[in-house]
């Protein structure tokens, strides 16, 4: 298991595109504090922003490209084509030609993505946090661990979440399309949270609930209690992909 | 030894192997003969363990391919394209494989010699010709050294020189004892190299045996291979 495990990390690592996740994610929440200092100090003088315990945690969303790209192309590149030469050739043919075994194939690449995303949301946390500190600090509250470990889960859960919907759709378009909309254009969830209070419980909005605290939110839901539901999502469509992986003829 | 028994699939409405049974032994050469979509590259996908049948058994050294431990080891394939992601270099490529049947990375480096892409193990695999695809897909089947080999068109899109090469490559190899399964719809290379030949139409075999065997009375297995698939000239093209 644990040379199928340094494969994977090697293949995905080996992808130009999963370095564009990389760095993007990583840098993109920094980025945005460095950029938003001046308005924030402002706000906070002027007392328009009054609960800060957020800053900094809420600032790590839109560095969440990192993990949504990662999760898909772990799976999607497997599917993409390998030539004009031979259209229907994709690297997946190499891949269960040499490991066979599809539950631990999947196993290895979870294990391996896992592995990459919560190393990402490790650094991108500390950098983030870290620089808010420095810029808003005396304003600021040092956020608690468990929050900071949360915010990683998070990450982790979300990459999960777009692997496994690539697992389903076998493609990278689709679920990255969907999932880069819905967190940065127009958050259909969110949207749909106005219309019913069900919506609370989607899994990229219950799953915010595990770190932040900011009060805009219809149902009041445990950090614990979020947790659990963002996993129990991603854990059905991990199982519905899987058991799809399975069956299907190559 | 390759063993496949009573195979029969269906996809989607259609059948598309009907209890599909022959043998390749060690040693030996086996083409696997037949017009395209008549089932041959279903059948080594079955093999392989890529899809699924309905019914039949697929052994390779008496084991299902989804059995074996380390497959590359065992087993060595060579399918349509090469396998590697356009964007990975030769070498990255054959690594990874390598990597997770727990071979060296220096396996790398050695079966890129073989199949003489030494000087492009730096390029990715995007820009390789056919012919360097085929290659590198060979090199990828050869990392684990295996026994059986089990090869689909492996001579499309090679040069003549190429071509001569993957011919004498495959008799070698047959001549240490490896098990070579081929398939093709060229009559004329296959009757250059095979000791075995298996036909096979529309998903049915139709002859078996060794190429004196399933020649037979008929002038070339050009010529036996037209009257046993009951092509007719001019007929679908």
């Amino acid at each position: 298991m644990v040379s199928l495990v340094r494969a994977e990390l090697r293949k995905l690592l080996g992808l130009p595109t999963a370095w564009v996740g990389l760095v993007l994610g990583t840098l993109l929440a920094p980025v945005v504090v460095l950029l938003n200092a001046p308005y924030t100090r402002r706000a906070i003088a002027a007392g328009t922003l009054t609960d800060t315990s957020d800053l900094g945690l809420r600032d790590l969303g839109i560095g969440l490209i990192g993990p949504m790209v990662l999760g898909v192309i772990v799976v999607s590149s497997e599917y993409t084509s390998t030539g004009k030469d031979a259209p229907g050739a994709r690297q997946l043919t190499a891949t269960l030609t040499a490991v066979p075994d599809r539950l631990r194939l999947l196993a290895a690449k979870t294990t391996a993505l896992v592995l990459v995303v919560a190393a990402q949301a490790s650094v991108t946390a500390v950098v983030t946090l870290t620089l808010t500190q420095v810029l808003h600090g005396e304003h600021v509250p040092a956020p608690a661990l468990t929050r900071v470990a949360a915010a990683v889960l998070y990450w982790t859960l979300t990459a999960l979440l777009a692997y496994a919907i690539a697992l389903i759709t076998r493609n990278g378009i689709v679920p990255l399309t969907l999932l880069i909309i819905n967190s940065s254009v127009v958050s259909v969830s969110y949207l749909l949270t106005k219309v019913t209070d069900l919506a609370a419980y989607l899994p990229d909005i219950v799953g915010a609930r595990m770190f932040i605290r900011g009060a805009d939110f219809p149902v009041a839901i445990a950090p614990v209690t979020a947790g659990l539901v963002m996993t129990a999502w991603v854990v059905a469509l991990l199982a519905v992909g899987a058991v799809l992986f399975q069956r299907r003829d190559v | 030894m390759i063993t496949i028994d009573r195979v029969s699939k269906t996809k989607g409405r259609t059948q598309i192997l009907y209890d599909v049974s022959f043998e390749a032994r060690p040693g030996r050469v086996t083409g696997f003969l037949g017009p395209n979509g008549a089932g041959k590259t279903s059948t080594l996908r079955i093999l392989l363990g890529l899809d699924r049948s309905q019914s039949g058994t697929a052994l390779i050294c008496g084991r299902p391919y989804p059995k074996l431990d380390r497959p590359l080891t065992t087993v060595g394939a060579l399918l349509d394209g090469s396998g590697a992601h356009r964007a990975r270099t030769a070498r990255a490529h054959l690594r990874w494989v390598a990597a997770s049947n727990g071979l060296p990375d220096s396996r790398a480096d050695e079966v890129l010699e073989v199949v003489g892409l030494t000087g492009h193990a730096r390029k990715r695999a995007g820009r390789f010709s056919l012919g360097m695809s085929r290659r590198l897909g060979l090199a990828t089947a050869l990392l684990g050294d295996p026994e059986v080999l089990v090869l689909d068109e492996p001579v499309n899109g090679l040069d003549p020189a190429g071509i001569r090469w993957m011919r004498e490559f495959l008799r070698d190899s047959a001549a240490q004892g490896r098990t070579v399964l081929l398939s093709s719809h060229l009559m004329g290379e296959l009757a250059e190299i095979a000791d075995d030949v298996i036909v096979i139409d529309k998903g049915r075999i139709v002859i078996h045996g060794d190429l004196a065997e399933v020649t037979g009375d008929h002038r070339t297995l050009e010529d036996a291979f037209l009257a046993l698939t009951a092509t007719e000239a001019g007929g679908p093209w």
